[in-house]
């Protein structure tokens, strides 16, 4: 397995991963930006491009030339990862093996046809569209609240966050949502496609030579001066670890436990890390889940995440309420004993098992390949799935005790019930 | 071994019989780093009432039973199971719902291992009264977490609204209050009830071996006899809905909705229900799809936003789709819709068979993720169908199939609004 890098004439990098055991072919468009004032205005772009462009005015008109296309799908998703906000396009189609016609260079002409060749009117886009796109970013700002699960962590990541620009909400405010319109979203655009770097991954059964033909083709844009996005900041220096709580209209207590883990994505200590994370919280064999779910019956769920490119560790579980106290003496001494070296074979085994499988498993999807890719491009590293696979394989129980000393304890969140 | 072949999308499935009864599937993937297995028994959350064979009196067992003894066949005397996968460096996991609990592992080496790890456990229950007590705490936090999430008390409030008495109406997991009743004896009865290979099946699909797993299956699943079958008994269950409003408050940004539609036609499996699947999909979307009237002038009007989906479930003993999403004014949508329903007399043969392209292509996607295939190929097979027949099915379906189904099935009497409000 190899991906070709293109330079495309425009200063696009186009990566082409040319495998043939895949159902459809997958195209990722990643557009990369700072976080920071602008970061609700760069959100809402995806959303209003979407909804018609030159050659396809409406909603309606784009949804039915895809399911034209066989259902190709095409969706949009705004992260971030570190301080870098992305804009994904994803579109998926069916491979013309299974077709009686090719709809590759069709694919390629609409993506381009969304992004670069928008429904403009009166030197801005469609006003309605804008409008109403404002609307719904806003209420999806205001839903976070509904899934309590994942609101509990980004709490906990905002609150730690506070004065960094990593606790800006991937889909900003809604202030500065209010401030945008028709003009200044139109005027930041074309700046945008201009200026802010474009990565194009393609995974799939297609010549390579044909990708690249119709990309230069189709995604035709003059570019200048890209700008180089700075790499987050990852160290710091914990003096005293903050406690912080919110009530809501809850039945279950969500206990988030956020740590600084001081290594960068290019560290070789990276992935001690990731080893020393599936140990404290990776699967049924590591320490959480052994000890605050299956000894204590605290829990149901009790695991780590790892947060690469801002350099977080975050422990997440949903408790009983009574039993904050003891669940996060549990976790913080789940946490020591692996600072003093009580990790047994099995679970430091069981946890580059794991880890090796899930980086095989992500050879079967074209869009976690596009991502694994992108991942490397913004780590400075170079590595292929079985190098990576080949570092985590020479960890070993002292490199994890050694990167656990840069470990520390930044913020434990609570999310509780109302007083009755 | 039967070899059950799809021309379209090129793939192949193996069929075997183990003397047990037991039903083998294989689906090799050439190519495939990950390799994934299911065995799964025909039971779930629905089976409250079932006549054990041999007996003659009805059983009656708490809620939450089918899940509970999920969690507890992880359970080993040595410890837990978790850590024999673990040490193969693969992931095991299960799931109950209303009428199957499954058990899967996933991993990218040792396969066959696994394979036996899995057949062995599911096929060795270790039931103590002190591990049953201990599983009663992690399943009453598994059960608040749900109570937690306003999407699925949106869901289970339809369902109240849609039935009167049908099982689907309850939790899967149970309530904390009825889990408490549960012991060791009810989880062995129920074990020995359903745990058995005749009403069993096993998927296997990746890059995998077919004779080998064939092997594999003859040394390590037991041959017990069994004579005559489980009786199971669903009350009686209305056709008409139980109530057309049901809402709840809780901690959202603004309101939450499910529309809900009351299925009738019921009482078959096979390639009858994947056609009326497949046909009320199609209307689902002609009605209020991404690309219909209905759902552009409910977007352009703020009703509706990017969450808005359309479903359909359709199970041998019970059907319903769903209209959801969020709104700030869920009776409005409901109102819109209705209104559509009625002034629907014709079927546009372009959008018929834009549709059908697009569930075609999606058909084809979902060969792509061994995940994906197993967990569809068990969801049908619980329906005696069989996945790769979807093509010729859908092939067989006109206009007036379609047309047909809006006039029999979509009506405002068989219709519930279920609302989180904030």
């Amino acid at each position: 397995m190899s991906i070709i890098k293109e330079n495309m004439a425009n200063g696009i990098e186009l990566y082409v991963n040319k495998l043939n055991k895949f159902k459809t072919v997958t195209i990722n468009v990643y557009i990369s930006n700072k976080l920071s004032h602008e970061t609700a205005k760069f959100a809402l772009l995806p959303s209003v491009l979407r909804r018609g462009s030159f050659n396809f005015k409406t909603y309606k008109e784009i949804t039915k030339h895809l399911e034209d296309l066989y259902g190709a799908m095409f969706a949009y998703s705004v992260y971030k990862k570190g301080e870098r906000q992305i804009a994904q396009f994803k579109m998926e189609i069916v491979d013309s093996t299974y077709l009686k016609e090719d709809i590759l260079e069709e694919s390629v002409k609409f993506i381009s046809d969304i992004l670069l060749n928008p429904l403009i009117l009166n030197g801005g886009f469609e006003q309605t569209y804008v409008q109403q796109e404002k609307e719904k970013q806003k209420n999806l700002i205001n839903s976070r609240i509904n899934e309590k699960t994942k609101y509990a962590v980004e709490r906990c990541i905002e609150e730690m966050c506070k004065d960094e620009d990593y606790s800006i909400y991937e889909l900003g405010n809604v202030d500065d949502v209010d401030k945008v319109d028709e003009k200044n979203l139109y005027e930041y655009y074309k700046k945008a496609i201009k200026s802010l770097p474009i990565d194009i991954f393609v995974v799939g059964n297609v010549d390579v030579d044909n990708v690249k033909e119709f990309f230069n083709k189709h995604f035709k844009i003059e570019r200048t001066n890209v700008e180089v996005i700075p790499d987050t900041p990852i160290l710091r220096k914990i003096d005293k670890v903050k406690y912080v709580e919110d009530r809501l209209d809850v039945t279950q207590g969500k206990l988030t436990l956020g740590y600084r883990t001081n290594v960068n994505p290019w560290d070789e200590e990276y992935f001690s890390l990731l080893v020393l994370s599936g140990v404290l919280g990776g699967g049924p064999f590591s320490k959480l889940f052994m000890n605050v779910r299956e000894r204590e019956s605290l829990a149901y769920y009790a695991q780590t995440r790892l947060e690469r490119f801002k350099g977080l560790m975050l422990v997440m579980s949903g408790i009983e309420i009574e039993n904050y106290e003891k669940a996060l003496e549990i976790i913080q001494k789940q946490v020591e004993e692996i600072k003093s070296g009580n990790i047994s074979h099995y679970e430091f085994n069981s946890s580059v098992k794991a880890l090796v499988s899930s980086l095989n498993s992500i050879k079967d999807s074209g869009t976690q390949l596009a991502d694994f890719y992108l991942s490397q491009k913004l780590s400075h590293t170079d590595y292929s799935i079985d190098d990576f696979i080949k570092k985590i394989e020479e960890v070993t129980i002292d490199d994890i005790v050694d990167v656990s000393k840069k470990l520390q304890l930044d913020t434990v969140y609570f999310m509780t019930k109302n007083e009755e | 071994m039967m070899e059950i072949f799809n021309d379209l999308i090129k793939e192949k499935m193996y069929k075997y019989e183990h003397e047990s009864g037991l039903n083998v599937f294989v689906m090799p993937k050439k190519g495939f780093i990950k390799q994934y297995a299911m065995f799964a028994t025909h039971y779930g959350s629905n089976d409250r009432e079932f006549i054990i064979p041999g007996e003659s009196e009805p059983t009656h067992v708490p809620d939450g039973i089918a899940h509970f003894l999920e969690h507890k066949m992880f359970e080993e005397e040595s410890g837990s199971i978790f850590e024999e996968f673990s040490k193969n460096g693969a992931s095991a996991n299960a799931y109950t719902n209303f009428t199957t609990t499954a058990y899967l592992f996933s991993c990218t080496d040792n396969f066959y291992d696994n394979l036996r790890l899995l057949l062995d456990f599911v096929q060795r229950p270790y039931f103590t009264d002190e591990n049953v007590e201990k599983e009663k705490g992690i399943i009453a936090q598994e059960i608040r977490m749900y109570d937690d999430d306003p999407s699925w008390r949106l869901f289970f409030n339809m369902l109240g609204g849609l039935y009167h008495v049908h099982p689907v109406k309850i939790d899967i997991a149970g309530t904390i209050e009825s889990i408490s009743k549960i012991d060791k004896d009810i989880l062995y009865k129920c074990y020995n009830t359903f745990y058995h290979p005749s009403n069993m099946v096993l998927f296997a699909v990746g890059d995998v071996d077919v004779d080998k797993v064939a092997e594999i299956v003859n040394d390590n699943v037991k041959s017990k006899k069994r004579d005559g079958h489980i009786k199971r008994i669903y009350p009686n269950e209305p056709s008409k809905i139980n109530k057309n409003y049901v809402e709840q408050k809780m901690s959202v940004s603004m309101p939450l909705f499910n529309i809900g539609f009351k299925d009738n036609d019921i009482g078959y499996g096979g390639k009858r229900l994947l056609k009326k699947d497949i046909t009320t999909q199609i209307c689902l979307e002609i009605l209020a799809g991404r690309s219909s009237d209905l759902y552009e002038e409910l977007y352009n009007d703020g009703l509706i936003d990017t969450t808005f989906d359309v479903e359909y479930v359709g199970e041998v003993d019970h059907g319903y789709s769903i209209i959801g999403g969020q709104s700030i004014d869920p009776e409005a949508v409901k109102k819109a819709l209705i209104a559509k329903i009625s002034s629907i007399y014709k079927i546009d043969d372009a959008d018929f068979y834009r549709i059908r392209r697009k569930l075609l292509g999606r058909f084809i996607k979902s060969f792509n993720s061994v995940e994906s295939i197993a967990h569809n190929f068990i969801s049908y097979y619980m329906k005696d169908i069989n996945i790769l027949d979807f093509t010729s099915v859908i092939e067989d379906i006109t206009p007036d199939d379609v047309l047909d189904r809006f006039k029999t099935y979509f009506n405002e009497d068989n219709c519930v609004l279920s609302i989180v409000k904030p």
